[in-house]
């Protein structure tokens, strides 16, 4: 992609030079630990216990089998998150779909108020919402319960996509809607094929941010899950906690971990600004 | 269909923060199912006079000022070294978003591998440099876990603060920057009154943004040094988790009730930080 040429970029050679070494020394300070995790991955544990960080040791995908094998088996774990994420999201963006476009069309004083209170809980801390969710959850029986997760989830799920879904509906054109009442749509119809259809990347932007959000979380599954409903992220805290840490195993996890949302969080990327300041500010 | 939205939203969490509210002011058993006594105010004058909730909060603050604060400033040069870049702008701001997608507890496994003290790949760099004693981590020295931690913390979200810094650049008008650099500004006069001055609302957005998140996630500290050594990286999260875990003197009654009151305190302290993001998005509404 050729841009214009911008007027705070470097225009004589001294100034480019010094532009390529920053350029060079911001793609190291991010990609060292996250390419050190990946030959980690792949090392023998006599490789990875030396005094001297080495390169010379031959790949090998044992530490991947050992995860995938055996009565520590990941696979219950990556079960347990992906419906664990996934349910969470898919209720906190069907909901929050319907009541971020209602919002965007009400014209009220209310309407500050609620939003307010929207976004507070959004911004609630992880620590102060445990406490009351676990003594509630307690008497509920929801401890240890996938669905107890997904509840917990969407603490932070549901506000997020109300108030993201706002913002993308408020950008599609009133006159869009308008123009559908005006040939025989009712609000619901019009909002169904007129203006959902204009919003699907905010849609897709919100399912995957709420995704990474609960496929994250590590805090709220150490404090309600229990042997049934472990999460991934517990899978990886739960083994450091043994004598003698199996780093290889760790980093293999890890990349587990991580790889599926890094593919999801790359491919909203023009939306992630909007997204990930909560509207605040819209992209290229 | 605003109707079961908010329905749910309020059991998730209106419900919880009046339960909260009720137990800040009882005692908690929890030995076969919950039973709540009423403490008045003890919890409050308990949580209130520890000198160890005033400590956990200054770390907090402690930590806020070095993470947030380094976020922004490296946040904002990352994001004028993308903005300079053209062919490979797309590549380099591709790769420079990563680490956000890692769960956090996955940078603090990372950060303990790093800088594990006999095998982790940055102790051995900072000791071939002479910057570390031989078998000392940074996490492990109460002079250093703080930076480390808040080090951690920057290396994964300063792309989220380059992110939204980068589309304030992008947002302003090339004729304006032409027109300075016509007057003969250079590149720091140019930043300095005309750059920054047109982005400071949205270096405001990812303050704020950033702000929240600071306080509403614990699991880096929780994972890397528990809030130790000596205490050194002990916060308001690790305060309250202890309340949660201590049962008191009876073998009975739970700290539950004290944890309740720090909860509520960490709640006023993010409602606060809302109330301005919610005043800001409003005024830039209006200005439109």
């Amino acid at each position: 992609m050729s841009r214009a040429h911008s007027p705070l970029a470097p225009r004589t050679a001294p100034g480019r030079a010094v532009l390529m070494a920053l350029t060079a020394a911001t793609l190291l300070a991010v990609t060292v630990p996250l390419v050190w995790m990946l030959i980690t991955s792949m090392k023998p544990r006599s490789a990875i216990l030396t005094a001297l960080p080495t390169l010379d040791f031959t790949p090998t995908l044992v530490n991947f089998q050992a995860l995938f094998t055996g009565d520590s088996s990941i696979l219950p774990y990556i079960r347990n998150s992906v419906v664990a994420s996934l349910g969470s999201t898919a209720i906190a963006v069907v909901l929050g779909c319907m009541a971020g476009y209602a919002l965007s069309i009400w014209r009220s004083r209310a309407k500050a108020q609620l939003s307010f209170w929207i976004i507070s809980t959004r911004m609630a801390p992880i620590a102060a919402v445990i406490v009351p969710l676990f003594v509630l959850f307690r008497s509920v029986g929801l401890i240890d319960s996938i669905a107890g997760l997904m509840l917990a989830y969407l603490t932070f799920n549901l506000p997020f996509a109300i108030w993201l879904m706002n913002a993308f509906f408020a950008e599609v054109p009133a006159s869009l809607r308008e123009a559908a009442q005006m040939d025989g749509c009712t609000p619901l119809q019009a909002f169904r094929r007129v203006v959902l259809p204009c919003a699907v990347p905010g849609v897709v932007a919100t399912a995957v941010l709420c995704t990474v959000f609960s496929w994250n979380d590590y805090a709220f599954a150490v404090a309600f899950s229990g042997p049934a409903s472990q999460t991934l992220p517990m899978s990886a805290g739960s083994l450091i906690t043994q004598t003698g840490v199996d780093w290889g195993q760790l980093c293999a996890i890890g990349l587990v971990t991580v790889i599926p949302m890094m593919v999801l969080g790359l491919t909203v990327r023009r939306h992630l600004v909007t997204g990930l300041s909560l509207g605040a500010v819209t992209g290229e | 269909m605003l109707a079961p939205a908010i329905l749910v939203l309020a059991a998730v969490s209106v419900i919880p923060f009046v339960s909260l509210i009720v137990m800040s002011f009882s005692h908690v058993r929890l030995l076969g199912g919950v039973t709540l006594t009423p403490a008045g105010l003890e919890n409050w004058t308990t949580v209130f006079g520890d000198p160890a909730t005033w400590a956990s909060w200054l770390r907090t603050l402690e930590f806020f000022v070095l993470a947030v604060g380094s976020e922004m400033a490296l946040g904002f040069g990352v994001a004028l070294i993308l903005n300079a870049l053209r062919r490979s702008r797309t590549i380099v701001f591709s790769i420079t978003l990563l680490p956000m997608f890692l769960a956090p507890i996955t940078v603090g496994l990372l950060g303990n591998f790093l800088l594990d003290p006999t095998i982790g790949l940055y102790s051995w760099l900072l000791r071939s440099v002479g910057l570390l004693a031989p078998n000392h981590g940074l996490l492990g020295q109460r002079e250093t876990s703080m930076v480390a931690i808040a080090a951690l913390d920057a290396w994964e979200w300063t792309p989220l603060i380059a992110l939204i810094i980068l589309a304030g650049l992008t947002s302003i008008n090339p004729s304006v920057l032409e027109a300075a650099s016509l007057d003969g500004a250079g590149f720091t006069r140019t930043i300095t009154s005309v750059v920054l001055p047109s982005i400071a609302p949205i270096l405001l957005v990812a303050l704020l943004v950033r702000s929240m998140d600071a306080i509403r996630y614990f699991d880096i500290v929780q994972i890397t040094t528990g809030g130790g050594p000596a205490s050194s990286t002990w916060m308001i999260s690790q305060q309250l988790q202890q309340k949660v875990q201590a049962t008191s003197l009876d073998g009975v009654t739970t700290l539950i009730g004290q944890a309740s009151v720090i909860g509520i305190t960490m709640i006023a302290f993010s409602t606060i930080i809302a109330n301005l993001f919610v005043r800001l998005l409003s005024k830039r509404e209006r200005d439109r």
